[in-house]
């Protein structure tokens, strides 16, 4: 584990100039199928519903940008209607209309998968298929797209998504786990929870809760003593095979520089120092040091033990003590 | 390497062995050979076959009458005799043939087979050889049993050349086409000995006998050999298949009988007896089934009845190096020095090179928790024969016991080398392979070993446990065993079962071998069922025990004992008196004290052993209670002079095991007699009592109707649920605060106070509450659900140590609840126990949180605050290591770098 946050880490400063830029709006859409059992579309409501809060009321998400398909009937009135396939279609034809050409395009899938003839969450009427997405997903030209699939039999859905700007995760490694997932759960918790983001830099990517999510899924298999039977997957470098284990040179790099938030969340930025030369100073200064540290942890195994620990711990005084001075400088 | 090698030999091994012994390949040999009666032989032949032995001696001896110059009648006549132990007929009988047909050979092999039988060696030897020299039909069977003799009496060189020697007369035969079915078994028996040395012989040697079983559907021998060389090839589900088709067409075959009591045996079965002793009322002289009893005696610890078979196996045949192995192991588990020297030292005249004799004692000693014993008995097996598989197997596994683990590595090693098809000893490499990785925890006194993704939680809960329970059981028993103790901490079941017997479906939680401890994980239980600390205690306490009486207890004795450590340790540690338990004791159907070991070793139905233990810790919390702890001292002390027999209660307590006994019973009547009145009739007749499951009671008619007798525990315990679950929480208390009158002891699963402590919640009364699960608690500390109840209802009346206390005793039943941990490092915070705030915010740590980097900075917290400063400065850069713009991280880091340097 210690390794991926690493690899976040360090990713952090190489693709910097890939990742979408500070201004960029997040447009969610939440699709929830059918649940076929009360405790089910209970269950899925709430995922839904705490990943609807979550984005507006944590992440600042603005309320136009978020659309919430219902599965059940009974909470169509609390979301903005049910989840058609044709409600689906709609909802990404008006967003593809309204995103920014830089915008983060967040879908999630919460319901119950399949594969008959090609993989599928079931919805009332036809179900919403990977190559109807495939196709819809086109008319997103220029803008960075997340699709997480938390549906059981969910892990086809990958190779039929996966491209170039696309981070796909899946609750399961292929379409023969069938069984119901909990993925879901943990996935909306993990933008609930303050320990999902590991990095502590106040900011949650989706790496971040990506890992959250699996990681817990694994304990709740284990703490109720069952077999694994979901194995999620990410996918962010298009080459259509997902990864369990995220990694510094293959998925997650991507994944690590997306959030839900629509830019930097963290108090002083360059950006927000531009007025204030000092504390562009600073800014900067904390920046480098961030990245230096960063550096030097990918030269551990290279260095003396003694030699690494004490840089490390130059360095990160001076960052503490750099970030106290912004802190001291800065409008909070 | 070794785990690819010899997959892919034991696969292939299981395969042809399933293939060859399988019903479907034994088609050619199913079809029952149908014989008419057309002469006196084939009449006798008939009978033989069907088992009816009399009626085929009296066949054959007619025949034999007939034409007493043919050695056919005789042949069968004398098989016959011997297949009821009738050795001495048989003997006079092939006798009386060679003086009227002196030129014939044909009968001196038989002769000679039952002349080994009566272990008449050098008699035998001269048979073997007149058949030899004679050609008799059957001379190639002399000279296997020849072959067989020169092993027995340690010639392995001689021995060895010969079974070499029919590899050709094999090859030859093949080609030829000219081997009887006989010489098939013989050729198959020579391979299946040579396989000693080249274990895929083994294959070879199975394949042999099925071709002579094809050859000669009635060669029931070749069978019985089949199936006693799958039996050795660990192949048991093979083997049984074999003997049962042999008793599917003669139920009363000796052999079968017996070989399918040793399948039995192989297989654990408890039914292990019945068949052995099924074959002596058939063949009363049937030296190998009074060698297996005996030794059957000897594991349940039953030394007259061990030594008695085995006395009578020698008077049958003073040459039986089995039952001589079994003797010497009473004598040297009953202590008798002189007489364990005299039977070895007839065991070694007989064969020098005898390594069964150790392989046995070494076996014995182990059983008896004898490991260093077992270590020394086994050097002595491959120190007489490097190719004595058995003996370095047994040598390797009883050095891992003692904790000797590199050394015993490399002698299951060459065991596996010489028999890959071992599967304890392929089960128990496979485990050290895992077992390396398992990262230590170091203890002053013990070195812990958790598999890795549970190492950092459980390390230093299991070491300070151990260290606590070292000093309690130190003081206690003024004996202080060797250190560092080993434990290993197994998550998977399997794997904990693998170490302590070498194959899965052990039932036990853990074992004590004295220096090494292993059990099982919390995580390898169901979370509420298993209590890892009481069953640490437990473990250790036998270290103490076997220390003290240099591992010669009982095991009744340490068992008893261990379960009553438990109880003393900590308030509701150690299994409570629960219903069956009391409803056995009072039916009768718990073992008298003086055979209570029987109860553990051979109980007499499955919950015997668990009443056992409850019956056997009763004895000593009465011999605590009337004789004080210093007898419990003196009796060990009287098992390490005296030995496992040695008769404490006389030599002790100063009264015969009867008269303890009788104090015993109305200790029981003191203690338990409410409740066992109180569980009604069924308790009393013994039948299944306890409480009925208040969610399916009869009806509610006849639960209120057998309420109204205020003596009844189940009824009122049964009403009080079935009011509550109605909501009717005020009519509900009296019938649960009877039931608690009537049984205060009762912590099963349906119990009155944690429904009295949701009462009070309720009611507002979270004292009363809190008392109720405080007393549950201390009944049974594995509930629990009941811990953290009170817990909250502790942290309600303002009660921080108390709350601390009961989520601290939760651990112990499931330690891998981060929210535990939190919870209880937060109440530890406000008690300012800056300790117990570190070994929580480790254990959190120990979890592998998402949140690395939080949990390592609030252990750099808790250090701070505790002082450590130099410890909190290397938590706290962990943390930002991983996650260097952790704000508050940096704060704690500028405090410390504030204090000064390093």
């Amino acid at each position: 584990m210690r390794f991926v946050v690493r690899a976040a880490l360090v990713v952090a400063a190489a693709i910097a100039l890939t990742a979408p830029a500070a201004t960029a709006q997040t447009h969610m859409l939440v699709v929830v199928g059918l649940g076929g059992e009360a405790r089910h579309d209970d269950a899925f409501h709430e995922w839904a519903t705490s990943l609807v809060a979550s984005a507006k009321e944590r992440f600042n998400v603005p309320a136009a940008n978020i659309r919430y398909l219902a599965g059940s009937p009974k909470y169509a009135a609390e979301a903005q209607g049910r989840s058609t396939r044709e409600a689906v279609e709609r909802a990404l034809t008006e967003m593809a209309a309204r995103a920014e050409p830089d915008a983060v395009i967040f879908i999630v899938l919460i319901g119950h998968g399949g594969d008959v003839g090609e993989p599928r969450l079931n919805l009332t009427g036809p179900d919403l298929t990977a190559g109807d997405l495939a196709i819809w997903l086109t008319r997103f030209g220029t803008q960075t797209i997340a699709v997480v699939n938390t549906a059981s039999a969910s892990g086809e859905w990958l190779q039929a998504l996966s491209g170039e700007r696309r981070i796909i995760i899946t609750a399961t490694r292929s379409s023969s786990e069938r069984y119901e997932t909990v993925f879901g759960r943990y996935f909306a918790q993990a933008f609930t929870a303050d320990d999902a983001d590991t990095d502590k830099n106040s900011r949650l990517s989706l790496l971040e809760a990506f890992e959250y999510a699996r990681r817990e899924v694994v304990r709740t298999y284990e703490s109720d003593d069952k077999m694994l039977s979901e194995h999620a997957l990410i996918d962010d470098d298009g080459d259509k095979k997902g990864s369990v284990e995220p990694s510094s040179e293959g998925d997650g790099v991507v994944a690590a520089r997306i959030f839900l938030d629509h830019g930097p969340t963290r108090a002083f930025t360059l950006e927000g120092a531009a007025n204030d030369p000092a504390l562009a100073a600073l800014v900067t200064k904390r920046d480098s040091l961030e990245r230096e540290i960063a550096q030097l942890r990918t030269r551990r195994s290279s260095m003396e033990t003694a030699a690494y620990e004490q840089q490390l711990e130059r360095m990160l005084l001076e960052l503490a003590v750099t970030t106290r001075q912004i802190r001291e400088r800065g409008p909070r | 390497m070794r785990g690819a090698a010899v997959g892919s030999t034991l696969a292939l091994l299981a395969l042809g062995w399933a293939g060859l012994a399988s019903p479907a390949a034994l088609e050619a040999r199913e079809p029952a050979p149908v014989i008419q009666a057309r002469s006196g032989a084939d009449a006798a032949q008939v009978a033989f076959l069907a088992g009816q032995y009399d009626e085929a001696i009296s066949q054959y001896a007619a025949a034999a009458a007939r034409n007493p110059s043919s050695a056919a009648p005789l042949r069968g006549l004398i098989a016959a005799l011997r297949e009821v132990g009738r050795y001495d007929d048989a003997i006079a009988a092939a006798e009386r043939f060679n003086r009227a047909n002196p030129d014939s050979p044909e009968l001196w092999n038989s002769l000679g087979e039952v002349l080994r039988l009566r272990g008449r060696r050098t008699e035998a030897e001269a048979a073997f050889n007149r058949a030899i020299t004679g050609r008799a039909s059957d001379n190639l069977t002399a000279r296997l049993n020849l072959a067989l003799l020169r092993r027995d009496r340690g010639d392995l060189a001689e021995a060895r050349r010969t079974f070499d020697s029919f590899i050709d007369v094999y090859n030859n035969g093949v080609t030829t086409g000219r081997l009887s079915s006989s010489d098939l078994a013989a050729v198959a028996s020579a391979v299946r000995y040579l396989s000693v040395y080249n274990p895929q012989l083994a294959k070879d040697a199975v394949r042999a006998y099925q071709e002579a079983i094809a050859a000669d559907p009635t060669n029931i021998d070749a069978q019985v050999e089949l199936g006693q060389a799958l039996l050795e090839g660990y192949a048991g589900s093979e083997a049984r298949s074999t003997f049962e088709e042999i008793l599917a067409k003669n139920e009363r075959h000796p052999r079968a009988l017996l070989g399918m009591a040793q399948t039995l045996h192989f297989e654990s079965s408890p039914e292990v007896e019945e068949p052995a002793r099924r074959s002596l009322e058939i063949n009363p002289n049937l030296t190998p089934a009074r060698a297996f009893l005996a030794r059957l005696a000897l594991e349940r610890e039953d030394y007259e009845e061990a030594r008695r078979e085995a006395e009578r196996a020698l008077e049958i045949d003073s040459t039986s190096l089995d039952a001589l192995a079994v003797l010497a192991g009473v004598h040297y588990l009953q202590g008798n020095t002189a007489a364990f020297e005299e039977v070895s030292r007839r065991t070694r005249a007989l064969n020098p090179v005898a390594t069964g004799l150790y392989v046995t004692l070494a076996d014995l000693s182990a059983r008896s928790r004898q490991y260093d014993d077992a270590v020394r008995f086994a050097q002595q097996g491959v120190a007489l024969d490097s190719a004595a598989w058995r003996a370095w197997a047994h040598l390797g596994v009883n050095q891992l016991r003692l904790g000797e683990m590199a050394a015993g590595r490399r002698s299951l090693e060459t065991a596996f080398r010489g028999d890959p098809f071992d599967v304890w000893t392929k089960n128990t490499l496979d485990l050290l392979d895992d077992l390396d990785l398992y990262p230590e925890t170091a203890t002053a006194r013990f070195r812990i070993y958790a598999h890795e993704k549970e190492s950092a939680l459980l390390g230093p809960y299991v070491g300070e446990l151990a260290e606590q329970a070292y000093d309690a059981l130190a003081r206690r028993y003024g004996y202080r065993p060797a250190t560092p103790i080993r434990i290993e901490v197994f998550p998977n079941h399997a794997d904990f079962s693998v170490r302590t017997v070498g194959l899965v479906g052990l039932g036990a939680l853990g074992v004590s071998f004295g220096p090494v401890i292993a059990m099982d994980s919390p995580s390898a239980r169901e979370m509420g069922q298993f209590h890892w600390g009481s069953t640490l205690w437990h473990e250790l306490s036998h270290t103490f025990h076997l220390g003290m009486s240099d591992h010669r207890v009982p095991r009744w004795f340490t068992e008893g004992l261990a379960v009553h450590e438990e109880r003393r340790s900590h308030p509701g540690w150690g299994d409570d008196i629960a219903p069956d338990f009391l409803a056995a004791y009072s039916g009768g159907r718990l073992r008298n004290l003086r055979d209570l070991n029987e109860g553990f070793v051979r109980p007499a139905y499955p919950e015997q052993i668990g009443y056992s233990y409850q019956q056997a810790s009763l004895v000593f919390a009465l011999i605590e209670r009337d004789f004080g702890a210093q007898a419990i001292l003196d009796m060990l002390a009287l098992y390490r002079r005296e030995g496992p027999n040695a008769d404490v209660f006389r030599g002790v307590l100063d009264m015969d095991i009867d008269a303890f006994e009788r104090r015993f019973e109305q200790y029981m009547r003191e203690r338990f007699g409410r409740a066992m009145a109180a569980l009604g009739e069924g308790g009393a007749r013994g039948e299944r009592a306890g409480p009925p499951a208040p969610p399916q009671p009869p009806s509610r008619e006849e639960v209120a109707r057998r309420a109204r007798n205020a003596d009844d525990f189940a009824a009122q315990l049964a009403m009080g649920h079935l009011l509550f679950a109605e909501e009717r929480f005020d009519e509900a208390m009296p019938y649960l605060e009877r039931a608690k009158e009537l049984y205060p002891e009762y912590a099963g699963p349906q119990n009155p106070y944690r429904l009295l402590a949701r009462i009070h919640q309720r009611k507002g009364a979270p004292r009363a509450a809190a008392a109720e699960l405080r007393t549950l608690t201390r009944l049974a500390a594995r509930h629990y659900d009941a811990h953290i109840e009170l817990a909250d209802v502790l942290e309600t009346l303002g009660d921080t140590a108390g709350a601390a206390e009961a989520l601290d005793a939760a651990l112990y039943v499931n330690p891998f609840d981060a929210n535990v941990h939190n919870r209880l490092a937060a109440l530890y915070e406000s008690l300012e126990r800056w300790d117990g705030v570190i070994r929580e915010r480790m254990a959190v740590l120990g979890l592998d949180p998402v949140d690395r980097a939080g949990a390592l900075y609030r252990v750099a917290l808790a250090h701070f605050r505790a002082g450590h400063v130099q410890d909190a400065r290397s938590w706290v850069i962990r943390a930002l290591e991983i996650a260097p713009a952790f704000e508050e991280a940096q704060g704690l880091l500028l405090e410390i770098a504030g204090r000064g340097p390093r």
